[in-house]
């Protein structure tokens, strides 16, 4: 067909419902907003690693839909979130990325939250202890152990992350909230203590779930020259993507030849307990996390929306805490290679999906996205993306092809058919040599 | 210090000034020629996040080519980033075979395709700050870098880069 008119090119395509969303629930603010109540503020999201608070008193801070989020660790070295919010006057009590309550702040005592503003102190367990003058200004009518902050269940799991959910009355827990997707690395992450290694973020012009389908989605990997050549091969194209309730994905493991790329070299003495040499697990989790075990490093990327049209994505890297200095620098270097900001492949698909930004802006036409390659649920079948509109859809009551109507159930899985062949299916293969 | 000894100095300053100009203009080739076979790179932070100090990149000198070399292979934002660049201060040691040197830097990079070319490009962005903490080899008038460390005071680096700076 020639290049399409207006009717065409906006025509339902000759694809199941289920294959195709709206490009409206990338940009639309009204569905931004909704996302945020009906998504964001109900799923568990882990928002940092234990490793990043490893004594009595530390902390860290966050954002999870739009609400300040603080965790801490206590002398009782259980970790624990709050709101980041001062119950008197709405002040932000730290200010910090993150760092220790254990000394004095200008305004408090050593081993207290205290808020600047007024002076507020609280302990680590979200207690309210002190309020200057507190009987001068409130008599009998307040009291500060009525004013603690606002506690946030949180548990530690799966290789120490710290989860944190904004609904107290969740009927999941982070395992019944994960259904079985982090099995696959659990293991892996469990054995022994992981430790930070590798931190940066970019705020990128798109809608958060743009950057939740490049993780989900492998056909894009013709992108990525470090990918043809380490990783074209059959055992490639039989990686199989595996769909779990709530949303969740995960794309099972091959062998990566890393020789094959002349800056690389090979992982296979350096890998995660329980992981073969060189292997590569990927778990996408609803609505916007990623874990990615890749031979010797784990890469865990965090997405915080801002707005319909932009997205904070928080990259970690991780090692074993028992590391020594050697095998750890290796790990960084390896995750640095390709994941990185200078590396290789972050680069290229962040490009991607600024990108998609431009063509998605708020209030720009609505377009047709297509998600309906079939390919026996194996690496290139987009039956990631399409498990993922299909759950949302349900959150959200509203069908990802047409948000204005409500949700019914689409395609989400194919025809059974054999893994492709290698790189023989390469259009730029002659490009790539 | 002595007039040889300044005019080392100087020397040391200008080959900092021509890596500059040498990495604006992605003159590969002529940067790593400035470089003793010896050579380590290296960007580094610190990260108030996560209270650590970090490494971003490592290149030995033999990987330096293949890393150019490959780069055609690649997307990439081609977007020339330039560095505008002050020597803050030169050490000789004392035998003048070496010397330490510190340069503040900023990176700008001047929007092309990156993003959104009929908006931003022809547009100047602001993208990291950092200092090269370098070491040289010198040999009378023969002055070659052994080290560059560049430690960066940027951790939001959006889509970061594939270019070396």
């Amino acid at each position: 067909m020639p290049a399409r008119n207006h009717k065409q090119w906006t025509a339902t395509p000759d694809l199941e419902l289920g294959e195709w969303v709206d490009s409206r629930i990338y940009s639309d603010e009204e569905i931004f907003e909704e996302e945020l109540e009906k998504i964001w503020k109900k799923a568990w999201i882990p928002l940092c690693h234990e490793s990043e608070l490893p004594e009595p008193y530390d902390f860290r801070t966050a954002i999870m839909a739009r609400e300040p989020i603080i965790i801490v660790r206590g002398p009782d070295n259980k970790i624990r979130a709050f709101l980041n919010v001062c119950p008197h006057r709405g002040m932000a009590i730290e200010r910090r990325p993150s760092g220790s309550f254990a000394p004095a702040q200008p305004s408090g005592n050593p081993k207290h939250m205290t808020c600047m503003f007024h002076a507020w102190q609280f302990d680590m367990k979200g207690n309210c202890v002190d309020i200057p003058r507190e009987k001068e200004g409130y008599q009998d009518r307040l009291d500060k152990s009525g004013q603690g902050l606002r506690a946030l269940r949180c548990e530690v799991k799966y290789g120490g992350f710290v989860w944190v959910c904004l609904d107290d009355k969740t009927p999941f827990t982070v395992e019944s909230w994960t259904a079985g997707a982090m099995d696959c690395v659990k293991d892996s992450l469990d054995e022994e203590p992981l430790e930070i290694f590798h931190y940066h973020k970019a705020i990128i012009d798109c809608n958060y779930k743009l950057w939740h389908d490049t993780n989900s989605e492998f056909y894009h990997d013709y992108m990525h020259y470090h990918n043809r050549v380490t990783g074209f091969d059959d055992g490639y194209f039989q990686r199989e993507c595996s769909a779990f309730d709530n949303g969740h994905v995960n794309v099972g493991t091959f062998t990566v030849n890393y020789e094959e790329y002349d800056v690389a070299e090979d992982r296979g003495t350096l890998t995660f307990p329980h992981l073969p040499p060189n292997n590569w697990y990927m778990v996408d989790m609803f609505p916007g996390i990623n874990f990615n075990l890749r031979g010797s490093a784990v890469r865990f990327d965090l997405m915080t929306p801002l707005s319909a049209n932009q997205v904070m994505i928080e990259f970690r890297g991780f090692g074993l805490k028992s590391d020594s200095a050697k095998d750890r620098a290796d790990r960084i270097h390896h995750h640095n290679t390709i994941w990185g900001p200078f590396g290789r492949n972050l680069h290229e698909d962040l490009i991607g999906i600024a990108g998609q930004g431009v063509t998605m802006m708020p209030r720009s036409e609505p377009r047709r996205i297509l998600h309906g390659r079939h390919e026996g649920l194996y690496i290139h079948d987009e039956v990631g993306m399409r498990h993922f509109y299909d759950v949302w859809g349900k959150w959200m009551d509203r069908l990802p092809s047409d948000p204005t109507q409500k949700y019914k159930q689409g395609k989400v899985v194919g025809p059974e058919m054999p893994p492709a062949k290698g790189l023989s299916t390469f259009p730029g293969k002659a490009a790539a040599e | 210090m002595s007039a040889n000894g300044h005019q080392q100095r100087e020397i040391v300053k200008e080959t900092i000034y021509k890596a500059c100009l040498n990495l604006d203009e992605q003159k590969w080739g002529d940067w790593i020629d400035q470089c003793d076979k010896d050579f380590k790179y290296s960007v580094t932070t610190y990260s108030h996040e996560i209270r650590r100090d970090l490494t971003y990149l490592i290149l030995k000198y033999k990987e330096l080519k293949p890393y150019f070399d490959l780069l055609p292979k690649h997307n990439t934002d081609h977007s020339p980033i330039r560095r505008h660049a002050t020597v803050y201060s030169v050490d000789m040691a004392d035998d003048g075979k070496s010397a330490d040197a510190v340069t503040s830097f900023l990176i700008t990079q001047e929007m092309f395709d990156g993003i959104n070319a009929p908006l931003d490009s022809g547009e100047n962005r602001l993208f990291l700050v950092g200092k090269y903490h370098d070491k040289f080899k010198v040999d009378g008038d023969k002055v070659t870098f052994a080290e560059r460390e560049a430690r960066i005071f940027t951790r939001r680096l959006d889509k970061g880069t594939h270019w070396v700076f």
